[in-house]
C-alpha cells in the first residue's frame, strides 16, 4: 500500500486537471502511436445511457472484412460466473454492434471481443462501463435575440437558446448534461468557447455590428469528460441598427431641458424682486392715510405738509365748511410738542389754549427756527400738524413775498410767514410776534381759557378760529361786518388763487391789527394777487409800534364782554363765512382800566369778536 | 441617530440569526428552526452528490494518469466491488420502476458501505488529505433526513421498505473491502457515487419535478 499510497499523494497533490477518460477507445488515437494491425474495435459510443454501439475494424487483414468473418462477442461481468456473448445486433454494413436497451447495463463492466472462425483477437480488452462512453447529441433548436446594444451602436450582445438533446433524457433526471457554446467570425478559423454550463442558454457579449457570427454548441454529461458532437451551427449578424432616433432624440431632449433650465433662471433673475415678495411678503408697516413714507424718508416737509393739509387727493381730506358747518363742535385740536412752561411769563396764565395758540415764545422761537419737525408736535386726533414751517409753504408765495417786500427781509419774512401760515390752525406766532411778545409779555387776557377753546370760525382752507375769550368779544362783534367784507374779499382772493389752503382770515390779522389801532389801509388796497402782502406792508409800517397782537383801542379801552367758548355757528353766508352766533349778553363788566392792557392776540390768529372790534 | 443604529444593528443581527437557522436541516421539529422544503433538501443532496462524484472521479483520473500510464496493464473489468452484492437497478427503466422506498433504501445502502472504507483510506494513508468519508456521511446522513422527511409527508407508503439497519448491509459483502487496493476503491467508489446520485436525481425528478429536470 505504501508505494501505492506514495502515488495517491501525487495523485492528490497534483491538481485537478481534467484528462481524457481512461476508457480504451475514447484515448485511442492519442496514446497508441502505433496503429493495430490485427482487427480491432475502432470505438464504442453511447449517446443516451441507455444503448450503445461499438465499431470494428478489421486491420490489414482484408480477408477478414467481408460480414460474418468478424465476430463480436462481449463479456458483461455482473457476477463471477458470467461468459462471452455474441454481439445481438450486428449492422455488418457499418462494422456495427448495437446493443439495445436490454443488452445495456450501466455501471456494470463490459469487455468486447473479435473472434474470427479460428482465432480470437483479444488484442484489446477493451473494458468499459457504458457511462463512461457517453457521449451525448448536440442540442438542438438553436436559436438567438438580441439583448441590448452598446450606445455606441457599435457592438451588441445576444442570448442563444436551444433545447437538450432529445434522447437524452434529463427530464426524469437520467442525464444530466452540460453545455458548451463556441463562435467565431464567419472566415475565422478560431473559436471562442464559452464555460460550461448546465443551462439551456448563453449570453454572447461583445459581437460587433455588421459581422456575422457562427455559433455551435456541443454537449457533456455532468462529472464526465466526454463530448458529443457539435450542433448545427446557427448565424448571427446585426447589420445596421438604427441609433441616428435615439442619439436625436436624446440630443433634443437634452437641448429642451437646457432651454427650459435657462428659462427658469431668466425668469428667476427678472422677477427676483416679485419672487422676493411671493416668497418673503414684506411685513405691513403701520401706514397713516395721506402720509406718505417715501416722503418722510426723504425729508420733502414741503410735500409732506402739502399731503397732510389736504393738498392732495391722497391728502387729508379738506376742512371744508360745508362739512362741518351742521356741527358746532368741529374743533381741530393742535397741541405743541414743546414744553408747555417755555416762555410762559404769566405762569398762572399759561394754559393750554395758550400753548395750541402757539404763544410762548420758546415754542414759537422752535415753530420759527425749525418746523421742519411739524410732525413731530402731537397731533390731535384729527392728524392736523400743530405747527409747521412756514417754508412748508408754496415756494411761490414765499418767493413772491420775498420779492414785494423790500427791507427787513427777515422780519418781514417772518411776517409773511406768518401771514402765509394760515393753513393751519396753529399759527406760529413770527419772531415779530415773539419780539412783541418781549415787548409786551403780557398776554391778551382772553387767551386765559382753558385747553379746549371754542371754535369760532372756520376757514375755507380748513383752518379753524378759534374764540379768543370773553374780552375780545364785544370789540369784535363791532367790527365784524366790515372784517366780514374784508374778510370775504381776501377769502375770495385767496380762493381764487390759490389751491392750497391758505386760511384767509388771518391775514387781516395784521391788517386787522394794524386798523384797529393805527386805521391802516385796508387790505384791499394791496394788489389782490399778493394776499398775503397785505399785511407785511402794514406791518413794516407800524413794526415799532405795532404789535402782532390784535390790541384794542387803548382810550376805548372797551372792556370785553366775556364770551363764551363756543359759539355757534349761524350761518354760512354766501361767502362761505361763518356767522357766528350773537354772544350772551355779557356779565356786567369788571372793571375798567385806564390804562388797558393791549389784548394780544397773535398775528393771523382771528376771532369774530376782534373782527367786529377791529372796524374801521 | 443612536435609535436607528440600534435598529439597524439588530436588524443584521436578526438576519444573521435567521440566516444561520435556516442553514441546517431540521430534524424532530426543533424549536427555532426554520423548516427545509422538500425542493430545497434534494437540491442540497443532489449538489451535494455531484461534489463527491466529482471529487472520486477527479481522484480516479489522477491516479490512472500518473500511477497507470498504460491502461491496460491492469485487467480494468476485474474491478470486484464490496457492493457489487447490493441489489441495485442497472438501467433508467429499472430504477424509474423502483418504488420511491426501494430507491432510497438502495442509496442509504450505498453510502452506508462506503463510509469504512473511505475512513480507513484517510486514517491509513497519511497520503491522502481529502476526507471523502465524511463527505460520504454527510450525505448519509442528509439521505436520511431526506426519507424522514418523505415518510412524514407520506411519499413513503411502503410499509415494507423501511430503512435497513446498516448493520445488515454490512454483513452481506462477497468481498471484504480491506482486501481491495486502492485502485479498486477508487474505482469502486467512483461508480458508486456516479450510481448514488442518478439514483437521487431519478427520485428528484420522481417527487418534486419542478425545477432543474
Amino acid at each position: 500500500m505504501a508505494p501505492t499510497s506514495s502515488l495517491l499523494l501525487r495523485v492528490v497533490i497534483s491538481s485537478l486537471v481534467s484528462t481524457p477518460g481512461w476508457t480504451l477507445l475514447s484515448d485511442w488515437t492519442q496514446t497508441s502511436s502505433s496503429a493495430p494491425l490485427e482487427p480491432h474495435f475502432t470505438d464504442c459510443v453511447s449517446r443516451e445511457q441507455e444503448t450503445f454501439r461499438c465499431w470494428w475494424s478489421p486491420g490489414i487483414f482484408q480477408n477478414l472484412s467481408s460480414p460474418g468473418d468478424l465476430r463480436v462477442f462481449y463479456l458483461k461481468k455482473e457476477s463471477l460466473s458470467s461468459e462471452w456473448k455474441e454481439c445481438p445486433e450486428y449492422i455488418h454494413s457499418n462494422r456495427e454492434c448495437f446493443f439495445d436497451r436490454n443488452h445495456t447495463a450501466i455501471w456494470i463492466t463490459y469487455c468486447m471481443q473479435l473472434r474470427s472462425q479460428n482465432t480470437r483477437y483479444i488484442n484489446e480488452d477493451d473494458c468499459f462501463t457504458v457511462e463512461n462512453i457517453v457521449r451525448p447529441d448536440p442540442p438542438v433548436s438553436l436559436n438567438w435575440t438580441l439583448l441590448n446594444v452598446s450606445p455606441s451602436g457599435l457592438s451588441y450582445d445576444v442570448v442563444v437558446i436551444w433545447t437538450p438533446p432529445p434522447s437524452a433524457d434529463v427530464r426524469v433526471g437520467w442525464m444530466r448534461i452540460e453545455y458548451e457554446v463556441q463562435y467565431r467570425e464567419i472566415n475565422t478559423t478560431n473559436w471562442e468557447a464559452l464555460e460550461v454550463q448546465p443551462y439551456t442558454k448563453q449570453t454572447i457579449y461583445g459581437l460587433h455590428v455588421g459581422k456575422e457570427y457562427e455559433v455551435h454548441i456541443r454537449c457533456k454529461m455532468q462529472g464526465f469528460s466526454k463530448y458529443g458532437d457539435f450542433s448545427d451551427s446557427i448565424f448571427i449578424q446585426v447589420t445596421d441598427i438604427v441609433t441616428e432616433e435615439p442619439l436625436m432624440f436624446i440630443l433634443v431632449l437634452v437641448l429642451g431641458i437646457v432651454g427650459v433650465l435657462i428659462l427658469i433662471m431668466l425668469i428667476a433673475i427678472t422677477q427676483q424682486h416679485r419672487l422676493m415678495m411671493i416668497l418673503l411678503p414684506p411685513v405691513p408697516a403701520p401706514k397713516i392715510k395721506g402720509i406718505d413714507s417715501e416722503l418722510l424718508k426723504k425729508g420733502k416737509l414741503d410735500d409732506l405738509n402739502f399731503f397732510l393739509n389736504g393738498g392732495g387727493f391722497g391728502g387729508l381730506p379738506p376742512y371744508a365748511p360745508e362739512f362741518y358747518h351742521d356741527e358746532p363742535w368741529v374743533e381741530f385740536i393742535e397741541v405743541e410738542a414743546e414744553d408747555r412752561d417755555g416762555g410762559g411769563k404769566d405762569d398762572s396764565l399759561t394754559s393750554d389754549t395758550q400753548m395750541l395758540l402757539g404763544l410762548t415764545q420758546t415754542g414759537c422761537h422752535h415753530i420759527n427756527l425749525g418746523c421742519s419737525n411739524a410732525l413731530g408736535f402731537p397731533n390731535n386726533n384729527l392728524g392736523q400738524t400743530s405747527c409747521y414751517d412756514p417754508a412748508v409753504l408754496e415756494a411761490n408765495s414765499l418767493m413772491l413775498m420775498g420779492s414785494l417786500l423790500p427791507g427787513q427781509p427777515e422780519e418781514e419774512e417772518e411776517e409773511e410767514k406768518e401771514a402765509a401760515s394760515f393753513n393751519d390752525i396753529k399759527r406760529c406766532p413770527t419772531s415779530a410776534e415773539s419780539d412783541e411778545n418781549k415787548h409786551n409779555p403780557v398776554q391778551p387776557t382772553w387767551i386765559n381759557t382753558d385747553f379746549y377753546a371754542q371754535v369760532s370760525n372756520v376757514m375755507p382752507s380748513g383752518g379753524v378760529v378759534l374764540s379768543p375769550g370773553q374780552h375780545v368779544r364785544t370789540q369784535e362783534s363791532s367790527s365784524t361786518t366790515e372784517e366780514e367784507t374784508r374778510k370775504k374779499e381776501n377769502i375770495i382772493e385767496t380762493e381764487e388763487k390759490k389751491q392750497t389752503k391758505l386760511l384767509v382770515v388771518n391775514p387781516e390779522g395784521n391788517g386787522y391789527t394794524v386798523e384797529n389801532i393805527r386805521s391802516p389801509p385796508p387790505s384791499t388796497s394791496v394788489s389782490p394777487t399778493e394776499y398775503q402782502t397785505v399785511e407785511p406792508s402794514p406791518m413794516s409800517r407800524s413794526h415799532g409800534n405795532q404789535s402782532a397782537n390784535i390790541v384794542p383801542d387803548p382810550p376805548r379801552c372797551q372792556i370785553f364782554t366775556p364770551v363764551a367758548d363756543y359759539t355757534v355757528v349761524q350761518e354760512l353766508d354766501s361767502h362761505r363765512s361763518l356767522i357766528l352766533q350773537p354772544p350772551p349778553p355779557p356779565p356786567p363788566p369788571q372793571q375798567s382800566l385806564p390804562s388797558c392792557v393791549p389784548l394780544k392776540v397773535p398775528i393771523g390768529y382771528i376771532t369774530p369778536d376782534l373782527l367786529g372790534s377791529l372796524s374801521p | 441617530f443612536l435609535v436607528s443604529v440600534c435598529v439597524v444593528w439588530l436588524l443584521c443581527v436578526s438576519v444573521m440569526l435567521c440566516s444561520v437557522c435556516t442553514a441546517p436541516v431540521c430534524t424532530n421539529a426543533q424549536v427555532g428552526c426554520h423548516a427545509v422544503s422538500l425542493n430545497n433538501l434534494f437540491d442540497r443532496i443532489i449538489q451535494h452528490s455531484a461534489k463527491m462524484h466529482r471529487v472520486s472521479n477527479d481522484l480516479h483520473q489522477q491516479f490512472e494518469l500518473h500511477v497507470l500510464p498504460s491502461r491496460n496493464q491492469v485487467g480494468r473489468g476485474g474491478h470486484i466491488c464490496h457492493t457489487s452484492t447490493i441489489m441495485t437497478p442497472n438501467g433508467k427503466e429499472n430504477a424509474q420502476r423502483m418504488a420511491r422506498e426501494g430507491l432510497t433504501q438502495v442509496i442509504l445502502q450505498l453510502l452506508m458501505a462506503w463510509t469504512d472504507p473511505l475512513m480507513n483510506l484517510h486514517h491509513s494513508s497519511t497520503n491522502v488529505s481529502v476526507d471523502m468519508s465524511s463527505m460520504v456521511g454527510e450525505l448519509r446522513r442528509g439521505v436520511q433526513r431526506l426519507a424522514e422527511k418523505m415518510h412524514t409527508l407520506g411519499l413513503l407508503t411502503d410499509p415494507d421498505s423501511s430503512v435497513v439497519s446498516p448493520e445488515a448491509l454490512m454483513t452481506s459483502h462477497p468481498v471484504p473491502w480491506r482486501l481491495m487496493n486502492l485502485y479498486d476503491i477508487l474505482y469502486c467508489f467512483r461508480r458508486d457515487s456516479n450510481k448514488v446520485h442518478n439514483y437521487l436525481r431519478i427520485l428528484k425528478c420522481r417527487i418534486v419535478p419542478e425545477h432543474g429536470c
